[in-house]
């Protein structure tokens, strides 16, 4: 189970008149997560999703609160934990000089998967995504979503338990979009957990269970698409957003 | 541990031999290497041994002995016969490379220091020398002395023993030199893509997602850049050992001298290179670890390549010894091994102190930048 208790992430920046300047991209997030569940980020821009999830993929330490996953912390397990999840973003870049097939290998090396099993993984992963007609060309080479497919074979390789998955359809056309979102569902199937998010609320309406909607750091709603369209009175998420922002602003 | 490691060195190692720029920088430097072996014996050949046609034509303003002009036939010098006045025109105009005057028996030399001017004096000093052996030979023989018994009271014979020779020694640690220099543009280039660039391609963020320790990421980065180093060190000392096999046969000034290298002195420079290859890798990764960008890190490593051939030019110029103390300063120490080694004096212990030295500078180094290198820090320093 992975869960996170009142997480805080302050940063430093400076101002026009280059005075240090503190603030809160995420100010007091908690969030449990379930085996077999699709567990949907949602915000705008700029709402704090990308840090949060940095900081349970142990990207970004966090400022105050904690992290758990399956009972282990970061600060005493970090490679156990990273063995455990499988991180990967919209931005993330992989290498442009080897094949798709090379980087699997690395992969499966880094995460400690056994030499005589890394071939099998690669076979069915490849089958599953159907990477074959491309798996051996270097990845510079390959078109975005080409390369955004083997960005997620490389997840797949040591089996990971959690997905932490940061505007993973971001920039993809349909079909390359499908492409994950299919993949998010097998693996849901095989009771792995899903940390989604996205600002494509009509996305994650379509495959999350449950939905945690961040505006300005805080969370301003949780619960399933259902609940929360009932409790704002709205058809889709998109309404439900804006009807929460409105409340909240009402409410300052 | 030791697997990630590896893996991230196979990992490294791959994109650098895939990476054309990373593979000109190894291999391409290196062919310096060689043309300044060629390039300095070919200069040597042309100031060290230039054609008497070039500086014997020698302006006299007075007339000449019978005797004199034999002798000045004999030295196969031109003489050029004109007043005073002509012929500073005719040496202002090159016509002459040095004049010649007499007032009385005090002969005197003039012109300008130049290369030509200098070789001209010389064998205008032969002719003067010849032709006062000449007279002070007829001079006896007038009074019935055996001008033997009076010009050759003493006689000199020469026992000194060459054991260093200046040109072979110029010559190689130039080249040295060079290899040095490769060796570090090898490093500091391997060391902007390791570390710099793996940032700025955003590549480092998938990296730091792995379950690698940031030990294991360093270490590995640093054993990829180490042996780019090295692999462009010893390329570069090949082409070294090939030009001057090729100039020991090609040229006529190194008659009579062995120019190639002992193997023992083969395997001592590949030691240094190897002790050297380690030293200015881990500066590089210290340098480029507090760079962001591409650019950065160049602007910021480009100094280093400098740095390395400075105290190697001082210890050329200036005869330094090494000391146990000096074997042990970074950069002046390769040189000073160099030169030690074409000498034959080779001191083990300092070797070994240059190589204990290296290795914990390097330690330390590394030790610094792994403390560092958490993924906050590293991704998100701006």
């Amino acid at each position: 189970m992975l869960e996170i208790k009142d997480v805080k992430k302050k940063f430093v920046r400076y101002t026009k008149n280059k005075k240090k300047e503190e603030f809160y991209a995420d100010k007091g997030i908690s969030l449990t997560a379930k085996e077999g569940s699709i567990i949907g980020v949602l915000g705008p821009n700029g709402a704090g999703k990308t840090t949060l999830l940095r900081m349970i993929g142990g990207i970004l330490e966090p400022t105050s609160g904690s992290i758990t996953i399956d009972n282990l912390t970061y600060d005493k397990n970090e490679i156990e934990i990273k063995k455990k999840i499988a991180y990967l973003s919209g931005n993330t870049k992989i290498y442009q000089s080897i094949s798709g097939y090379e980087l699997l290998k690395m992969c499966g090396d880094l995460y400690g998967v056994p030499k005589d099993e890394i071939e099998n993984r690669i076979k069915a992963i490849s089958k599953e995504l159907e990477l074959d007609s491309f798996l051996h060309n270097r990845i510079g080479n390959l078109s975005t979503g080409q390369t955004q497919r083997i960005n997620i074979a490389r997840c797949l390789v040591h089996e990971p338990k959690y997905y932490i998955l940061d505007e993973a359809t971001s920039g993809l056309d349909i079909i390359s979009s499908q492409v994950i979102l299919d993949f998010i569902k097998k693996e849901k199937e095989k009771g792995k957990v899903v940390l989604y998010s996205t600002h494509y609320m009509e996305e994650a309406e379509n495959i999350c269970d449950y939905v945690v909607m961040i505006h300005k750091g805080l969370v301003i709603k949780e619960g399933t698409p259902d609940n929360i369209k009932e409790a704002t009175n709205t058809t889709n998420l998109r309404d439900a957003f804006f009807a929460l922002i409105e409340e909240v602003e009402d409410e300052k | 541990m030791k697997n990630n490691v590896f893996n991230i060195l196979k990992k490294e190692l791959r994109e650098t031999i895939r990476d054309r720029k990373s593979l000109m920088m190894m291999f391409v430097i290196p062919f310096m290497v060689p043309l300044i072996v060629i390039g300095l014996s070919l200069y040597f050949e042309t100031v060290g041994n230039p054609s008497i046609d070039e500086y014997n034509k020698i302006g006299i303003a007075y007339e000449t002995t019978e005797s004199e002009k034999a002798i000045l036939k004999e030295l196969e010098i031109k003489p050029i016969y004109d007043s005073y006045d002509n012929l500073k025109q005719k040496y202002e105009n090159g016509d002459v490379n040095l004049y010649i005057t007499k007032e009385e028996n005090i002969y005197t030399l003039h012109g300008e220091y130049s290369d030509n001017t200098s070789n001209a004096e010389q064998l205008a000093m032969l002719y003067l020398e010849a032709y006062k052996a000449y007279l002070q030979s007829e001079y006896l023989n007038e009074y019935e002395i055996n001008p033997l018994d009076i010009i050759e009271i003493i006689s000199v014979k020469e026992d000194i023993v060459v054991k260093e020779n200046p040109l072979i020694k110029v010559i190689t640690q130039e080249a040295f030199l060079f290899v040095i220099m490769a060796l570090t543009m090898a490093a500091v280039y391997a060391a902007t893509d390791s570390i710099a660039g793996e940032k700025e391609k955003g590549t480092l963020e998938t990296l730091l997602t792995f379950p690698v320790k940031a030990k294991d990421i360093i270490l590995g980065k640093f054993l990829s850049i180490s042996l780019s180093a090295f692999v462009s060190g010893i390329v570069s000392l090949i082409l070294m050992l090939l030009a001057l096999v090729f100039s020991d046969g090609a040229f006529d000034i190194y008659k009579d001298m062995n120019l190639v290298p002992s193997v023992a002195t083969i395997i001592y420079s590949i030691c240094i290179i190897a002790i050297y290859s380690f030293f200015v890798s881990g500066l590089c990764i210290a340098v480029a670890s507090k760079t962001k960008t591409y650019k950065e890190a160049q602007s910021a490593l480009t100094p280093i390549s400098f740095i390395a051939m400075f105290p190697g030019l001082i210890a050329t110029m200036a005869t330094i010894e090494t000391t146990h103390f000096l074997a042990m300063v970074p950069f002046l120490n390769v040189s000073l091994l160099y030169n030690d080694i074409l000498l034959n004096q080779v001191d083990v212990l300092n070797l070994v102190l240059a190589f204990i030295t290296s290795i914990l500078l390097v330690m330390v180094v590394l030790a610094f930048i792994i403390k560092q290198y958490k993924s906050e820090k590293v991704l998100f320093s701006n």
